[in-house]
Formats: structure tokens, C-alpha cells, sequence
């Protein structure tokens, strides 16, 4: 990738080392920000292939990709764990990391370092539990040392997003430049921060639990059952309404971009952050559906179903009210944008937040309500049947997928100084959309008409039955449409990576300038990419969309 | 750059309590840690049937007097941290750096009374439920208090090796903040598992 480390403008900062022991210290957020991006995106594939894989198997117990009940399931498992914890989070904390402090006029992070070490942090234990679940270790694993080697992986991975996410979040309450209040700051600013904050304090639940569940796997295996029992514990990070906080800064990047190519201030600022916060606080509470109701003691026993209602119907509200706001920004302008790749992936991508939060508000409602007999007369509930992977892809690959298509190519000029190819982004975004819709409607209608069972982790027999969801109630052909979804996401994740590589690295991309898209917040008043101490070409800030400010008072003055 | 631009200032934006925040955040990490480790630990202790009836504690005594002379040198550590935050605000050099010194002494010595009671119970890991949650539960909140010693450590070194001004007050604070939440976290952990058991 391109990278100006030629020089610093600001007096007394270093030009950064170029060689490997460079990056491996660098104290420069835009580095540790790329390599995170590329890193996570490089994760995604492997995560769509697995996934691919226990799609495939789920088409026909013969044909294809036949898979052993252990198979299944630690491909089931590596799958999830690589779509969330390799790349989800991570790419959107790369985003954060790269482009907070650009937005808010600081010089760097709060803590530089402490980001590095997070992406180095997560870099080894990304490939600790690659060669963990390559030894056959993983929560379903033979191998009782990768089991364990499993469980440090996921401790490494939980603990070096929680640096990084409390470097984004302290940076963005601490370091903002002296007058650029938070009711001014950039709409991903915000949300990075509401993401960040959101993940503080959800997801080192986690790690409590992965204490646990060491000592015990480790030491005797008093309470757990051979492995089963591992995944049921940690299986909530992979689901709603967590996964509603990872997704965030999807909003953020939709608002950011929506309201630059509107060339207007969203109506109502307060209601813009509120709006973004309400999805990230309805998010929170994943953790007492799974880890403790589970153990036994049913703390929202007898609740659940309404409080699921609520979170959802929160998160929908959320999301009605912010893509409502952008609405009337849009019709303000009185004439349409212009539309490009970022545009319509980042609206694709609100849009997307919104469909989730529905798919988990009309599955809530309907287990709570009992309607068509859900949750009664052995009919299972539609969040023990497929509905729930169908709402998973919906957010990991519908928003947050196209979320990341948008950020990329929004950002790309001032990240690598380089412009994405824009046919290649378009045909990108036609093909990440139709594979997300396919494995979205896959395996939601699977679990509504055929009542196919969602991966039942707790029970061995259970696991076989999934493994082997063979029937004549035509579960196999909506799988097969699931699975061809995930194929078409595989083709668009390797048409990202393409344009990025013959844009960024072939250097066929045209150069950037400053502010290439005609954008307002302030890191588009610095190079493309900007040199390190960038901050010292910043000037004060007192607004959050300085650049439109300027333009206004152009428009008055002449 | 546009000459239109508006240039207030080309202030670099100061810092002034990034680490208290952060160091705010990483208590949030440790009680959302806790909170999980310890609410597994009840939610499997609801699960093991009625109490009493059935035997939980795996016939295993808690000796409850070192536990509480444990959190007893935990308390008079957090007089002694303020005692060296007070000192510090106050450019006094000799009384931080003797404040200082007696809370880590105070602190290891927390630390191994913890790990002398555990000892003298008879808590052998792998042996029972309640010992693998007990030792699980009690390993992370003595890494929090652990964590807390080094950072206080490190944090009254770097404000007092050089000068003891409000740059290193505001440091020290922040780990005297860290070490009150490690004290906290402790008492939590102490009254889950060793008092209510």
C-alpha cells in the first residue's frame, strides 16, 4: 500500500521507520489503522469460505461438501468466531483508529502504542486460533491442548479489541481539538465512540466467562461435559442484539457520507446522536440471554420475550429515526446527489441496520405473542430455527459488509491517496448486495416455512441432527439459495480486495486530492494521505463540518 | 489549504485527563469481567440444587478470619494510596514516595495472605466445582489487584522520579483511581465466593 512517510510537517515529529521494525512499533495511528483494515479484510474471505463450506453441507448430507458432525460444527464455529472477531470489529476499529483523529483535529491517539499493541495483540491470537482450530481445537475440538489454545485465542482477540476500542473512545472524549464540543463532533466520530464504548462494556462479559471455562476444561472438567458447553457460553457475541453494536459505526459511515453528498447539516444534530446511541444501548444485554439464563438461573426468565421485543423494537426506532433524519437532509437539498459507490452502499447499508432490527423485532413478537403457534404444540420458536442466521447475514454481510464497501471506497483517498476504481465499486456493491439478500432470505425462510433448527451447540445428538438436515419439507433447496448467496459475497469480498489492489498497490487509481468527494468534516482540509503530525496543518476547530461552513460563508459573501 | 479556512489557532489539542478516562474505561473492562465470572459462579451455584441440603462447599472450610485480615490490608492500602495522591498534589516528595512504598508493601502482602488462606482451605484446582469457579473467580480478581500494584508502581516512579507536578498528580490519580477499583472489586469477589459462598 502507498504510504507517505516521507516527511512530517510539524517541527520535532519523526518521519516514520519504513522498514518492518517500523510498523512493528510505529506510534502513527494511520498505520495502525491500515493494517488493521487490510488484516480484517483479508479474515473476511476466510470467514465467507467457512461459511460457504457449512452451507454447502447443509444443501444435502451427500452431495457437494459432505462434512462429519465434528466437521460441521467446528466449521460452524471458526466461521462465526472469523466473521466477528476477525473481521467485523476489527475492520470498523481500523476505520476508527485511522480516521478519529483526523476528524476530531488531534494530532494522534490517546494512547498510540497501546492501539499498536492491540493489532499486534490481534494479529498473533487471530493465527493462535487459526492453528488451534487447524490442530482440531475449537469449542468442538479432539485436541484437549487446542481446546484450551482456543480459549487463550478468544481471550487474546476479546482483549486487544478492548485496547483498541478504549484508545478510539478515549481519544474521541479527550483529545478533541478546544472548541469542537461533542454535539459537533463528525457523525462517525460518534459512533465509533458509541461503538466503542458499547463494546467496553459488553464484551469483556466474555472474558470472565472464558476464565472460566479454561480453569474448568483445563482442570477436570467438573461441569462441562466433554467440550459441549463451551460454545452455548460464548455463542451470544455472534448474535443479536450484540451484533447490533458492531454494526454502529455503520450508521456513522451512512451519515457521514449521505450528508456530504446532500451538502447539508442533518436537521436535528442531537437527534443524530441520539438516534445512533439508542442502536448501540439497545445492543447491550446479549450476554444474560445466553451466558446466565443458560446456567440455570433465569434472571429475565419468563421476560425474555419482551425484553427482546424491546431491544429490537429500540434498535429499530434507532435506526427509523436516524435514516429518517438523513431522509430530510437529502430533500432539503432539493436536488439529487450524485451518486457513487460510497452513496449507495452506505444507504444500502443503513437500510440493511434497519431490515436486522425488523427480522429480530417480527421473530421476538412472534415467539412472545405465540402467533401461528410458535413456542407451542412442539413448534419450535423462530429463534431456535434458521431465522436467526438469516438476521446474522443481514448484519454481518447486508450492513456491515456494504458498510465497509462504503467506508473504503469514502475513505480510500485519504487512507491510501488513491481513488478506488468507481465501475469496479459499483459492480462490487450490485454483487455484495444480491449475495447478502440470497444468504439473508436463505436461511430465514428455511427456519419460518421448514422450521429448519438453528446449530443446537448443547446436545451431541442434536449437533447430528443439524449436521444432517435432510428432509422432503424443502429446507435443502432454501439452503442452497443461502449457500449461493455466500458464494456471490465470496466473488464481491475478491472484487474488493482486487480494486484495492490494482488501485493501491498497481497504482492505477487516480490521485487524490484533498478533498476529492467536495465532503465537510475536517479531514478533508488535510494531504492524502496526510503526513504524520498532521494535526499541526489543523486549524482550530469549532465545528464538525468546517468545509461546508466555509462554503456557506463563500455563498453569503458573494 | 483554502485561505478562507478559519484559523483560530493552530493549537495543538492538549491531553489533559486521556489517562484518567482510559484509565476509566479499563475499570468498566474489569467490572463487566467480574460481572460475568462472578454471575457464572452464582448462576452455577443456583444450578447445583438447594442450599443447605446439598454441599456446595465440597466439604471445604473457609477460613474466615485471614480472608478478613486480607480486606482489612486492602482498606489501609487505599489510606496509604491517598495518602501519597494527597502528598504528591502537595510537592512532597518524601511523604509520596513513603505512601507509595507502604501501599505495595501492603499490597503484596494482601496478595499473599489471599493466596495463604487459599492454601490453608484446601482449594485444590480440579477437584470440585466450587474449587475450579472459586479459583477462576479469585485468579481474575487478583490479577485486577496485581495489575493495580504494577500500575501504581510504575505511575508513582514516573511522577516522582522526576518532578511532582500536576502532570504526575494527575498520573498518579489516575492509578490511585485504578487501585480503589481493584480494592472494590476484590470486596466483591470476597463476599460472592468466601461469605455468601
Amino acid at each position: 500500500m502507498s504510504e507517505n512517510t516521507d516527511a512530517s510537517t510539524s517541527p520535532g515529529v519523526p518521519a516514520e521507520d519504513p522498514t518492518p521494525f517500523g510498523w512493528l512499533t510505529t506510534a502513527d495511528h494511520k498505520r495502525t489503522g491500515r493494517l488493521f483494515i487490510v488484516s480484517a479484510l483479508l479474515f473476511l474471505v476466510l470467514g465467507v469460505v467457512l461459511d460457504l463450506l457449512v452451507r454447502l453441507d447443509l444443501t444435502s448430507a451427500s452431495k457437494f461438501v459432505s462434512l462429519d458432525v465434528d466437521s460441521f460444527a467446528q466449521g460452524f464455529a471458526f466461521s462465526r468466531e472469523a466473521l466477528v472477531l476477525l473481521f467485523l470489529i476489527p475492520v470498523f476499529l481500523g476505520v476508527a483508529i485511522y480516521m478519529v483523529p483526523l476528524q476530531i483535529g488531534a494530532s494522534n491517539l490517546a494512547f498510540p502504542r497501546a492501539a499498536t499493541a492491540s493489532f499486534w495483540i490481534w494479529k498473533i491470537s487471530a493465527v493462535v486460533l487459526i492453528g488451534a482450530y487447524l490442530g482440531n481445537g475449537g469449542p468442538y475440538g479432539g485436541w484437549a491442548n487446542g481446546v484450551d489454545l482456543h480459549l487463550l485465542a478468544l481471550g487474546g482477540l476479546v482483549l486487544a479489541l478492548l485496547l483498541g476500542s478504549v484508545t478510539v473512545a478515549t481519544t474521541a472524549m479527550t483529545m478533541r481539538s478546544p472548541g469542537l464540543y461533542m454535539d459537533e463532533t463528525p457523525p462517525f466520530t460518534w459512533s465509533a465512540l458509541v461503538s466503542a464504548s458499547m463494546l467496553v462494556v459488553s464484551l469483556p462479559v466474555l472474558l470472565g466467562q472464558i476464565a472460566i471455562l479454561y480453569v474448568d476444561h483445563r482442570y477436570g472438567r467438573v461441569f462441562l461435559f466433554g467440550n459441549y458447553g463451551i460454545w452455548e457460553r460464548i455463542d451470544w457475541i455472534h448474535r443479536t442484539p450484540q451484533l447490533f453494536i458492531y454494526v454502529v459505526p455503520v450508521l456513522g459511515v451512512a451519515a457521514e457520507i449521505v450528508l456530504a453528498a446532500a451538502k447539508r447539516r442533518v436537521f436535528e444534530p442531537i437527534a443524530m446522536y441520539f438516534t445512533i446511541g439508542l442502536v448501540g444501548l439497545f445492543g447491550f444485554g446479549a450476554w444474560t440471554n445466553f451466558a446466565i439464563t443458560g446456567e440455570g438461573a433465569d434472571i429475565i426468565d419468563g421476560f425474555e420475550g419482551v425484553v427482546l421485543v424491546g431491544l429490537y423494537g429500540g434498535a429499530l426506532l434507532g435506526t427509523t429515526g436516524l435514516l429518517g433524519l438523513l431522509g430530510l437532509a437529502v430533500i432539503q437539498n432539493r436536488k439529487l446527489p450524485k451518486i457513487n459507490t460510497s452513496l449507495i452502499a452506505a444507504f444500502a447499508a443503513g437500510k440493511l441496520v434497519l431490515v436486522g432490527a425488523l427480522v429480530g423485532l417480527i421473530g421476538a413478537a412472534a415467539d412472545w405473542l405465540e402467533i401461528a403457534g410458535r413456542g407451542n404444540d412442539g413448534n419450535p420458536q423462530l429463534r431456535m430455527t434458521t431465522w436467526v442466521t438469516g438476521q446474522q447475514s443481514v448484519l454481518i454481510y447486508g450492513a456491515g459488509l456494504l458498510g465497509v464497501l462504503a467506508a473504503i471506497h469514502w475513505w480510500a483517498p485519504k487512507i491510501w491517496g488513491r481513488q478506488l476504481n468507481e465501475l469496479l465499486g459499483l459492480l462490487n456493491f450490485l454483487v455484495i448486495g444480491a449475495g447478502a439478500l440470497l444468504a439473508f432470505l436463505g436461511p430465514a425462510l428455511s427456519g419460518l416455512l421448514t422450521e429448519q433448527p438453528d446449530f443446537v451447540y448443547a446436545d451431541p445428538n442434536a449437533t447430528s441432527l443439524y449436521a444432517d438436515w435432510v428432509d422432503d419439507t424443502g429446507a435443502e433447496g432454501l439452503s442452497a439459495l443461502g449457500a449461493a448467496g455466500v458464494t456471490i459475497l465470496l466473488i464481491g469480498a475478491v472484487i474488493l480486495l482486487l480494486n484495492l489492489f490494482t488501485s493501491i498497490v498497481l497504482k492505477k487509481g487516480a490521485e487524490a486530492v484533498e478533498d476529492p468527494w467536495s465532503a465537510q468534516s475536517p479531514e478533508w482540509m488535510l494531504p492524502s494521505p496526510p503526513p504524520m503530525g498532521e494535526s499541526g496543518e489543523l486549524p482550530m476547530l469549532t465545528s464538525g463540518t468546517p468545509l461546508l461552513d466555509e462554503s456557506e460563508a463563500e455563498e453569503v459573501n458573494a | 489549504m483554502s485561505d478562507t479556512t478559519p484559523t483560530l489557532a493552530s493549537g495543538r489539542p492538549q491531553r489533559p485527563r486521556a489517562q484518567l478516562v482510559g484509565t476509566g474505561f479499563a475499570c468498566a473492562i474489569c467490572s463487566m469481567m467480574m460481572a460475568g465470572a462472578l454471575g457464572f459462579y452464582m448462576a452455577r451455584r443456583h444450578a447445583s440444587g438447594p442450599h443447605p441440603g446439598h454441599d456446595w462447599l465440597d466439604g471445604l472450610a473457609v477460613p474466615n478470619p485471614q480472608f478478613d485480615y486480607a480486606l482489612l490490608t486492602l482498606v489501609a492500602s487505599l489510606v496509604t494510596a491517598h495518602w501519597a495522591l494527597w502528598a504528591s498534589r502537595r510537592r512532597d516528595t518524601a511523604h509520596a514516595w513513603t505512601a507509595i512504598a507502604t501501599t505495595i508493601v501492603l499490597g503484596l502482602g494482601f496478595v499473599n495472605m489471599v493466596m495463604y488462606s487459599m492454601n490453608r482451605m484446601g482449594l485444590e484446582i480440579g477437584s470440585g466445582e466450587y474449587q475450579n469457579l472459586a479459583f477462576a473467580t479469585t485468579g481474575l480478581a487478583l490479577m485486577i489487584v496485581v495489575v493495580g500494584l504494577l500500575y501504581l508502581g510504575l505511575m508513582g516512579l514516573r511522577s516522582l522520579g522526576g518532578s511532582v507536578g500536576q502532570q504526575g498528580s494527575t498520573s498518579l490519580g489516575a492509578a490511585v483511581f485504578f487501585w480503589d477499583f481493584a480494592a472494590f472489586a476484590w470486596a466483591v469477589t470476597w463476599y460472592t465466593v468466601y461469605v455468601v459462598k
